[in-house]
């Protein structure tokens, strides 16, 4: 009981409406005015949840949701029946804030190297994993559209590259656990956004990504795989891009700002070595 | 009652330079006791000391006594302490519950905290509002307010809590030249109709001068000077400590300068 | 006039009158009903919508939302609502209608992108229940100030760190949108791109992202302590303020449809529901 009262502390409760309209009026941009075929309606949520804790960030997202979906103005089409995917992307967050994932590692020479090695291999293995799906590969399916797996490669490559400045320039080996963390989070969005989709929507959502549902089902993935495969070609590339984020942001609050958090001291940068 | 600093030294978490060396001061019920001090001399530190939110709500290590009336405000959980004492914040926004829809909610949202009955929180929201001087601004509100109104409203909600003491963290730094005037008269009704002690940081000196009847300079977390507002405020250190003195005293200085007779210095140092 | 308001506090009953402009009561049947039965109803004719298959389930509602619709007197207001949906609805039937898994029933011709009578009939089915979802939504919206039901959850016992979280976001969110729209604005002065190529776009997430955050989180630290300040983290249940009517009427009606949606979904879970058209 008290583990649960620490995640929600007035400190945390102050956070959780900020992050609130930062999921919403950033996701709102993002989609609406830059139209780019990402989401990023998350950073709130994995901010509190790797700042407070798993029940604290599963709350947050499922609140966004729900209160973007009811909020007059920008009211989200959409939004609503996903709020069960957005809370548990906070409380994976939480779970990574347990683990450190966020916690700056300054290294430097061959761990550095290291790092950048794994942080491929991460992005590599997950990527083979994910465009190996029946959804796009299925022997019985075929016909998959070329641009799928063209498109595929080449999202895989420029976000190994990334991953690898990232660390290289920053000099952290975090990088390499935050990208892992992001596509985990991805994938297991994607799989519990595919059934809501397909149930819920027909298999829509009216953004740009219904051109990669139309893509795959014309390639024959019936109504769930084909939500399944968009899924796990946007959540992955999405959830990446806002725990890099994150962790831009934490990396730059001081260290007596985050200690005051409940997961804050998992968050402080190692004692430089006197 | 006091409101009573006994050699205090506080630390933010993790540091081990302290930001409060051994300060004393003390506050007494119905006076004002200025605080004045260059940026990053403690004075912001020295606000959440006194209100008790260091280190119950931010964390650190306090040595020294923080005591009201003999007992340690340590003691006390931040709701009990905000009952006995309030503490007013720069800027006015953040401070608002960013709930309410009308001022007289904003200012009832305190007493609703504590679980009041109806008709209480009723009279402290009118009460406090009445004591300010804002009861036209009741329905407005609070996100459409100019930044004087909203600090004033600020100072209603804490207000209402009925606090013995307050402390006031530079209300008046974000405002302009006509809010600046509208605290610094509520401060003065404040200190002489109600009884509440005040203890307000200010780097307008001006303003110190025209509501302070103690003062106190604090350099580096340290107490260099105490005493009567219009001696410490004519103190010829005060530039070198990085404050700027009241106008009534760089007038009289340069009079002074000047050659003008000295009944005539001492009659605009007094004013 | 002042309305007066009973609360109970202890074992005696207070009567306090509350400034009107507090009150703020809401005019018109539907619009007075209690802001929580407002609420079960919208999200009982939602969860319908989805979970009875078919036709049954988003026609029914969508009878019940017209007849809500005429006692509310929402009107024209309604029109944005359903205007919304229309990039939706038109994907749901474009992509349905052309290009549904394994149907056989053409409706004419054949190419590539043959519309076929399944694809057609589940597109409807699917933009019905969307039109239903987003007209649930929309009455509830027009008719319901958001004030009005976090003030009634919290006298209903809502902790009030439930109701402090949806009460503020409701406010921050035009306030954010604003800081938004003025770091896009601004990063734009500066060349930013965001009306170019998506790279280019991409590219202008960062600059519009991290100051919107960072100006966020550096109030987060003043308001705790001024919450800390206003004895939020005390015990107990907060007092409530506005009290709004109820009535066992109100209190039958919503066990009625919780109870009754609750067994709808089951019934559909199980295929219980599969003789309905």
């Amino acid at each position: 009981m008290s583990w649960l009262s620490r995640q929600f502390s007035t400190r945390v409760v102050v956070l959780i409406p900020v992050a609130i309209a930062i999921n919403i009026v950033l996701g709102y941009t993002v989609q609406t005015v830059l139209k780019l075929p990402i989401y990023l309606d998350s950073i709130g949520t994995i901010l509190v949840g790797v700042l407070a804790g798993p029940i604290a960030g599963a709350a947050t997202g499922a609140a966004s949701n729900l209160i973007w979906q009811y909020a007059p103005g920008i009211g989200g089409g959409t939004i609503g029946p996903f709020a069960i995917v957005a809370g548990v992307i906070g409380f994976l967050a939480g779970v990574w804030g347990y683990l450190g994932v966020f916690r700056p590692r300054p290294t430097s020479g061959a761990r550095l190297w290291l790092a950048v090695v794994v942080g491929v291999a991460i992005i590599l293995l997950l990527a083979s994993r994910i465009y190996n799906n029946p959804a796009y590969t299925d022997p019985n399916v075929g016909g998959y559209p070329d641009w799928v797996f063209t498109a595929a490669i080449a999202i895989a490559v420029v976000a190994s590259f990334a991953v690898a400045a990232f660390i290289l320039v920053r000099r952290d080996a975090a990088g390499a656990w935050v990208a892992a963390a992001g596509a985990l989070t991805g994938i297991v969005a994607a799989i519990l956004s595919a059934p809501i989709a397909a149930y819920v929507f027909g298999g829509v959502t009216g953004s740009g990504t219904d051109l990669i549902v139309a893509a795959l089902r014309q390639g024959g993935a019936d109504v769930y795989n084909a939500s399944l495969g968009q899924g796990l070609f946007s959540d992955p590339i999405d959830k990446t891009i806002t725990s890099f984020v994150v962790f831009i942001v934490l990396a730059s609050l001081s260290d007596r700002v985050l200690a005051r958090f409940p997961l804050g001291e998992r968050l402080v940068r190692p004692a430089p070595a006197a | 009652m006091t409101l009573a600093l006994t050699g205090v030294t506080y630390r933010y978490p993790g540091m081990t330079r302290p930001a409060l060396v051994d300060v004393t001061i003390r506050v007494e019920p119905g006076s004002v006791l200025g605080v004045v001090g260059a940026a990053d001399a403690g004075k912001s530190t020295l606000c959440l000391v006194a209100g008790g939110l260091a280190p119950a709500t931010i964390g650190g290590k306090v040595e020294g006594r923080v005591e009201i009336d003999g007992a340690p405000t340590g003691d006390w959980r931040p709701s009990d302490l905000a009952q006995r004492c309030g503490i007013l914040f720069q800027n006015a926004e953040t401070q608002l519950s960013g709930t309410a829809a009308t001022v007289w909610e904003e200012v009832a949202f305190g007493p609703r905290n504590l679980s009041l009955p109806l008709r209480e929180v009723a009279e402290r929201t009118t009460w406090a509002l009445d004591v300010i001087g804002i009861e036209p601004l009741a329905p407005r509100d609070p996100g459409r307010l100019s930044g004087g109104q909203a600090q004033l409203v600020a100072l209603a909600a804490v207000l209402a809590m009925r606090p013995a003491f307050l402390v006031l963290d530079e209300p008046t730094s974000q405002l302009d030249p006509q809010g600046t005037q509208a605290i610094g008269s509520a401060l003065r009704r404040l200190a002489h109709e109600t009884g509440v002690g005040l203890l307000v940081v200010e780097h307008k000196t001006d303003l110190l001068a025209s509501i302070a009847e103690q003062c106190v300079v604090l350099v580096a977390g340290s107490v260099v000077a105490a005493g009567p507002v219009t001696t410490v405020l004519a103190d010829p250190r005060l530039e070198a400590w990085g404050i700027a003195p009241p106008s009534a005293v760089r007038i009289a200085r340069a009079a002074e300068r000047a050659g003008l007779p000295e009944q005539v210095v001492a009659a605009m140092t007094s004013t | 006039m002042a309305r007066s308001a009973q609360i109970i506090s202890g074992s005696a009953e207070i009567d306090v009158r509350l400034p009107d402009f507090v009150q703020r009561l809401p005019v018109g049947t539907y619009r007075r009903l209690n802001p929580t039965t407002k609420l079960v109803v919208a999200v009982s004719e939602a969860l319908v919508a989805f979970t009875v298959r078919g036709w049954t389930g988003p026609v029914a509602v969508l009878i019940v939302l017209a007849l809500t619709a005429i006692a509310a007197r929402t009107g024209r207001a309604l029109l944005p609502f359903l205007i919304a949906t229309i990039p939706l609805t038109a994907s749901i039937v474009l992509v349905n209608t052309f290009l549904f898994p394994g149907a056989t029933d053409p409706i004419f011709g054949i190419g590539p992108f043959t519309p076929t009578w399944t694809g057609l009939e589940a597109a409807l089915q699917a933009t019905l229940r969307v039109v239903a979802f987003a007209m649930s939504v929309a009455i509830l919206v027009l008719t319901t100030r958001p004030d009005d039901l976090v003030g009634d959850l919290e006298r209903r016992g809502a902790p009030r760190g439930v109701t402090f979280v949806i009460g503020a976001t409701v406010r921050m969110i035009p306030r954010i949108l604003q800081r938004a729209g003025e770091i896009a604005e601004a990063q734009r002065a500066r060349g930013l791109d965001t009306e170019g190529r998506i790279w280019r776009r991409l590219r202008g997430v960062l600059p519009l992202a991290a100051p919107l955050v960072f100006g966020s989180l550096n109030e987060v630290e003043e308001q705790t302590m001024a919450l800390e300040a206003r004895a939020f983290s005390a015990q107990g249940r907060r007092t409530p303020l506005r009290l709004f009517p109820d009535d066992g009427a109100q209190r039958a009606l919503r066990w009625t449809l919780v109870t009754g949606t609750a067994v709808l979904i089951v019934l559909s879970i199980v295929g219980r529901l599969a003789f309905l058209p």
